[in-house]
């Protein structure tokens, strides 16, 4: 049998983020059957997350730099995908990664732009 | 007020109805209530739709009702959820939003929907199965756990009323997943995977969250 693949995800902390990570850039390895979220807080990096079946979007984060697979999302659309948005909890990587973490207000803020919940309900 | 009583005066003028002490005291100790109010939204959203969703799993579980009657203690033990923390959101200078499709689209939790396309004659009921409905009754209710958790932990040792709740009703989620897993792990797997239940008093008794047991004024 085949080990999955496994890739280098680096992750870019944001100052004003609620996280003992705050403005740190930490780098982990994730296989391709794992989501970043469960990689990262296996490592020790509690990234903010609620649902962990790709709904609610507490776990936002930009793709900088990659590509992740979210066929696992309940609800993940075209134009997040188009703005490089990524959904941490359900998101596997297919490739080495560089994420903006802790983004769920600008995710809120572009769903909310397009018309897609849970934006237009809760900023619309 | 008397200076030996500091925290009979505070920072809200007296007869101030515009504010609300009970805010101000999460702010002053590191909890932004309109924040967690928002939070709470989104949990009783996803409590309020996972009810309505439910009724419609259970509906379709004709000739298995043991997984009918337990279905409709979290279907019930749901609804109670909603209305145990709904008072709180006033509480915390919230409303909940005139549009049922807004509070909807803003639930935490996936809608909890039956497992089969629906089409203009109806649900595909041939490719319907008990398994498929015991996995999404199963896997809402591990969103339910990991909401309720979050909320726990934004609470804690800052907001004993919400604390309260959120911990009363984690712990009929954890309850409603382990019924899920001992039904699915026999259904599917032919294993028996006990969920240590003991049946509920009454059908949706929500031993532990139903309001008025511990909260008439609500």
């Amino acid at each position: 049998m085949t080990e999955p693949a496994t890739w280098t995800v680096e992750l870019r902390v944001p100052d004003e983020a609620d996280l003992d990570a705050a403005g740190e850039s930490r780098t982990l390895e994730v296989r391709e059957d794992q989501s970043i979220l469960a990689a990262a807080r296996s490592a020790g990096i509690w990234l903010s997350a609620d649902c962990q079946q790709g709904w609610c979007i507490t776990c936002a984060a930009k793709l900088l730099e990659g590509e992740v697979d979210h066929s696992n999302a309940k609800r993940y659309y075209p134009s997040d995908d188009e703005a490089g948005f990524v959904l941490t909890c359900v998101g596997q990587p297919r490739s080495d990664l560089v994420l903006e973490v802790e983004q769920y207000d600008e995710l809120l803020r572009h769903r909310a732009e397009h018309d897609k919940p849970p934006g237009r309900s809760k900023l619309g | 007020m008397s200076d030996d009583k500091p925290h009979a005066a505070g920072n809200i003028d007296a007869g101030d109805t515009s504010e609300r002490v009970g805010m101000a005291v999460l702010r002053e100790r590191g909890l932004d209530p309109e924040e967690l109010r928002e939070k709470l939204l989104d949990a009783i959203g996803a409590e309020f739709t996972t009810y309505y969703y439910y009724t419609n799993l259970r509906m379709h579980l004709a000739g298995h009702e043991d997984y009918k009657e337990i279905t409709e203690d979290a279907r019930l033990e749901d609804r109670a959820h909603f209305e145990l923390v709904a008072p709180r959101v006033y509480e915390l200078g919230g409303s909940l939003p005139n549009d049922i499709r807004d509070f909807a689209d803003r639930a935490s939790c996936p809608d909890a929907e039956m497992p089969v396309p629906y089409e203009t004659e109806g649900f595909e009921l041939d490719e319907l199965t008990a398994e498929s409905i015991l996995e999404v009754l199963l896997e809402a209710e591990r969103c339910a756990i990991r909401t309720w958790s979050e909320i726990c932990d934004m609470t804690q040792g800052v907001d004993p009323r919400t604390y309260d709740m959120a911990q009363r009703i984690l712990q009929e989620e954890v309850e409603h997943e382990a019924w899920f897993v001992e039904l699915l792990s026999m259904e599917r797997d032919g294993e028996i995977n006990p969920a240590g239940h003991f049946v509920r008093g009454e059908p949706g008794d929500a031993p532990l969250s139903t309001n008025r047991r511990f909260n008439d004024s609500a």
